[in-house]
């Protein structure tokens, strides 16, 4: 007794039609995995003329297969997730006048930084309100530190404007300077965002050379042309900082009569004249050394003689006038720097000058296993800067075969940089990129035409990595990496392997004691679990979702629980069965009062899934959408795709026994 | 096929005992817990944690010595999932994320005739971690005060507060046998943002068996208006039983497969999250109700008890004649 098509068509359309859009809207990435498992089968036998055409024929078909495809996570898929931090304290900081900047405000800074570590509330409301309690109780304002340019106009307000302005445009600046850094180097699909008020939350596929890739995200890419002033009142300088450190010290012992001053490790530690501590045992002599001089002990200071390099002392504190160089082992770096940066040092050093090392150690010195590196002092403010490079090319040098970069400046910076160079012939000017030295090479001539180049990387490389920055330009505040995670291509493999498998396994289990269990009907859940999966993956795809691992955690959970409503309709229509209903009056009371608890449990799963997506980061979050997609799928499929199954079979005149013993049903009336 | 026919167990009558085995249970893991201490991921405390695979496998103690060698001295070394494949926790000694790197570039120089591949790497900064850290602390509190008011909502307040008090009994016991499984090396599980995700599942997931039990109070209060409600309780429990059971059996099911076969990855995941429902289930028959009943008599000074022994007193009198 068969129904009419008229009566039943509606329950046919809700069994059919879910089905078949979750299958159309997944037909794409089912394409998209075909085709290039068949690339990859022709990329591994190594038959370029198949390969090309392949390409050829199915190149297209692979790009708009795979942009409508179900993308997967990075933990998936392989490749490197990053959160960068934009440094807006060192913004603050270097937006202050240089001459107004003083300890009170060094402590503004400080205190600013240490809070900003610990929370993501905006930095600039950190630094005002550790500004109106450090600061302002000192007679100090915003008007001492800044300048808002138009003397006439100074107010607060202004320089409150600006220094929200500036914050916000320099972490714009840093997501679109990034985006180009990745988009040059040739990420394919890389997502870029902005996170809270001063991350940048990088997602990038495919990516393995990890070391390259932080690199180039982590440049400022602030490259500077500054003059050497490696010279006498340098020189006099760190004398005066050895002084003083020996003076504060409280140390009184007279200096012993010393000529040499090398260091611990330096190479050049030879000296015709007489050593005062002779004698000595080794240990002795260099405790000696360090405690007579704890600054200038750190480093070797030549004087430049007619391209000689000879070792001089800070025995006497006489220094003839001319060229000086130093050098200084990595050992020995972090002292240095300590030292330099301390303020109460800081002022010994003349104003207009400060120190840079080198970027890479000497690499003539670093072949017999010593790393040694060079500093110089140079003028602080630059001569020139780099938004005045219009473009950049990595290559080698054809005469020492180094790896260079090739600039070219804008009208204007050539105009400027002809006028430096025929001002300083002769002299050394320094490369500076990020407070490095590359190379501080001398002016042999006045150079026209904007013509730059950059030595002293290791390999070309390193030389494109520093094309692709100074092409996309300098950050306006130096980033800092706050999270990485790099998920090599093989883990990926491995987990969906696993992942499919785990689903299998469990789907399988599920059919076992659901058809087992509740016989006809169980397999209707199951057919209405299938659609449930599908429409799962069909709806990730559809809204741009990522399927991730705990992703497909949650779907294969969902599996488990989806099939629970079926298992409370069925179990309450059981119940009914056995009051002796008949399974007509059964099956709509069971539906009817199994409604309550299914929305109850699913809506209580529902806000935890809610929680996690809102308090989750990456992988987490895709383990709440598809758990949620999944609850509100269950609610479709296990009340209006099953029902709607039984439903036909009642019309078809099948009897469904929900499991229980035959003996024990009414026969349908 | 049925598994349970029409039962009639008591599971109220010995509710205080049960009440305070279950808190003695809980309080023992707890201990556990202080006492074995829990392992938290980078997640959740900042660091670099280097995954790789070393093909032939050299054993721990060559990595180690490789690692020490190379400057990372006091690394932590981990077998992960296969034989050939290391997990690696190194302090941060580079700026900038270039740990990753110096390691592997010291197993590459230290194993040279093997196979060094990077697996995964991950690297959280202090900040983040704390971050996690906070967020995932305020995740478990706001998802058990909103299943509270969902529940106190949608029953009565006392009912919330019952089924509350289980998934709370959930979590920890979850959290228990989390650190006792780690202390004696059979599973290798740390607190990282998948166990969280576990934990909070369990707290959305473990309250399902007590609303069908609730529920069915609920009916079953208007079907039988008046019953004592010890003996309207044990009945819905009783009538619920099949399907609580059946419920949690094929979300075991699946949650088995995840674990044994799911991957390192998932396996805290899946392990936290079966411990959960499975406590979540007794929980729901044992805890919730009973804590329910206590409240009542309690705060709405009814002698239940007495009502109730006096009812099955008649009942086996009647039995008996």
């Amino acid at each position: 007794m068969a129904p009419k098509f008229s009566q039943v068509w509606g329950k046919w359309a809700l069994l059919v039609l879910p089905l078949a859009l979750g299958i159309y809207i997944l037909w794409p990435t089912y394409r998209a995995w075909q085709l290039e498992a068949e690339r990859d089968r022709l990329l591994r036998s190594g038959d370029s003329v198949a390969l090309a055409e392949f390409e050829q024929r199915y190149g297209e078909a692979l790009r708009s297969a795979k942009q409508n495809a179900l993308k997967l996570g990075l933990d998936l898929r392989g490749g490197m997730y990053v959160t960068l931090e934009v440094d807006v304290v060192k913004l603050l900081e270097e937006a202050a006048e240089r001459e107004a900047v003083d300890e009170i405000f060094r402590q503004v800074i400080e205190e600013t930084r240490r809070q900003a570590e610990r929370s993501d509330e905006p930095v600039l409301d950190i630094f005002l309100r550790v500004f109106d309690r450090i600061a302002r109780p000192q007679g100090r304002s915003l008007i001492s530190y800044y300048d808002v340019g138009d003397l006439r106009e100074v107010s607060e307000e202004k320089i409150l404007e600006r220094l929200r302005r500036n914050i916000e445009s320099a972490i714009d600046q840093a997501q679109e300077v990034i985006r180009q850094r990745v988009d040059r180097y040739g990420v394919a699909e890389a997502n870029i965002q902005k996170q809270g008020t001063r991350r940048i939350m990088l997602e990038l596929p495919g990516v393995t050379n990890e070391a390259e890739m932080r690199q180039l995200l982590q440049t400022t890419a602030r490259l500077e042309f500054k003059l050497v002033r490696n010279n006498e009142e340098a020189v006099r300088a760190f004398y005066a900082i050895d002084q003083y450190l020996k003076r504060q010290r409280g140390d009184t012992l007279a200096t012993a009569p010393a000529d040499t001053t090398a260091g611990a490790d330096t190479p050049a530690r030879t000296s015709d004249t007489a050593d005062p501590y002779a004698g000595l045992p080794e240990e002795e002599r260099q405790r000696r050394i360090r405690q007579d001089f704890p600054f200038t002990s750190l480093f070797v200071t030549y004087y430049v003689q007619n391209d000689r390099f000879i070792p001089i002392s800070y025995q006497r504190g006489e220094f003839p006038e001319g060229e000086y160089f130093f050098q200084i082992p990595k050992a020995t770096i972090p002292e240095f720097e300590a030292i330099l940066s301390r303020p109460d040092v800081q002022r010994l050093l003349p104003a207009e000058y400060e120190v840079a090392l080198s970027a890479k150690p000497d690499e003539r010195l670093l072949r017999q296993g010593v790393e040694i590196y060079t500093f110089y002092v140079l003028k602080r403010e630059p001569e020139l800067t780099g938004d005045v490079i219009t473009d950049a090319r990595a290559t080698f040098d054809p005469t020492t075969n180094a790896p260079i970069v090739l600039m070219d400046m804008n009208a204007e910076g050539a105009e400027r940089w002809a006028r430096i160079t025929g001002a300083n012939i002769k002299k050394k000017i320094a490369i500076v990129l990020d407070g490095r030295v590359y190379s501080a090479p001398v002016v042999q001539s006045k150079i026209t035409g904007g013509r730059s180049q950059i030595t002293g990387m290791s390999s070309i490389q390193e030389a494109h990595l520093l094309e692709i920055v100074l092409k996309a330009g300098a950050l306006k505040a130096p980033v800092k990496l706050a999270e990485e995670r790099v998920v090599g291509p093989s883990l990926g493999e491995d987990s969906i392997r696993r992942g499919l498998l785990a689903g299998l396994i469990g789907f399988g289990l599920v059919v076992l004691f659901m058809v087992g269990y509740y016989t006809g009907a169980g397999a209707v859940a199951i057919f209405a679990l299938l659609v449930n999966v599908v429409l799962i993956l069909a709806l990730l795809s559809a809204f741009k979702g990522t399927l991730t691992l705990p992703g497909i955690a949650g779907i294969v959970l969902t599996m488990g629980m989806a099939v629970d409503a079926n298992i409370l309709i069925f179990e309450r229509i059981r119940e009914e069965l056995r009051r002796g209903r008949s399974i007509r009056s059964a099956v709509d009371e069971g539906h009817k009062r199994a409604l309550a608890a299914i929305l109850d449990s699913n809506i209580t799963t529902f806000i935890t899934g809610l929680i996690l997506y809102f308090l989750g980061t990456g992988p987490i979050q895709g383990f709440a959408i598809t758990l949620m997609i999944g609850i509100l799928n269950t609610l479709f499929t296990a009340l209006i795709v099953a029902r709607a199954f039984i439903e036909l079979m009642l019309a078809y005149g099948a009897t469904l026994s929900y499991g229980l013993p035959r003996q024990r049903l009414v026969p349908v009336a | 096929m049925e598994f349970f026919r029409q039962t009639n167990i008591d599971f109220l009558g010995k509710r205080r005992i049960i009440i305070w085995i279950s808190v003695a249970i809980t309080a023992v893991g707890m201990l556990l817990v202080a006492l074995y201490g829990l392992e938290y991921g980078i997640d959740f405390v900042g660091g670099t944690e280097i995954a790789v695979q070393i093909r032939p496998e050299p054993n721990i103690a060559q990595i180690r010595s490789v690692m020490d060698k190379a400057g990372f001295s006091g690394a932590e070394i981990k077998s992960y999932g296969r034989a050939e494949q290391f997990l690696i926790r190194v302090r941060e000694r580079e700026e900038g994320g270039a740990t990753t790197t110096a390691v592997l570039e010291a197993l590459r120089k230290g194993f040279p005739e093997r196979s060094v591949e990077l697996l995964k790497s991950d690297r959280v900064g202090p900040k983040i971690g704390a971050e996690m850290r906070r967020n995932a602390f305020l995740a478990v509190i706001l998802a058990v005060v909103a299943i509270l008011l969902y529940i106190a909502f949608r029953f009565e307040f006392f009912y919330g507060v019952g089924a509350t008090i289980a998934l709370v009994h959930d979590v920890l016991i979850a959290i228990s046998a989390i650190a006792i499984v780690h202390h004696f090396g059979i599973l290798r599980i740390e607190i990282n943002q998948s166990v969280l995700a576990a934990l909070l599942t369990v707290v959305g997931f473990s309250i399902n068996d007590t609303v069908i039990i609730f529920d069915r109070i609920r009916e079953n209060r208007e079907r039988y208006k008046g019953m004592n409600l010890i003996k309207l309780m044990n009945l819905s429990i009783n009538e619920t039983l099949s399907r609580t059971i059946n419920t949690v059996l094929t979300t075991v099911l699946v949650l088995l497969a995840l674990l044994l076969v799911g991957g390192e990855v998932l396996q805290g995941f899946a392990f936290t999250m079966l411990v959960g429902i499975i406590t979540g289930t007794y929980s729901s028959i044992y805890l919730a109700s009973a804590f329910v009943v206590e409240f009542v008599q309690r705060f709405q000074r009814v002698d239940l008890d007495a009502e109730y022994r006096k009812l099955r007193e008649a009942e086996r009198a009647a039995a008996q004649a």
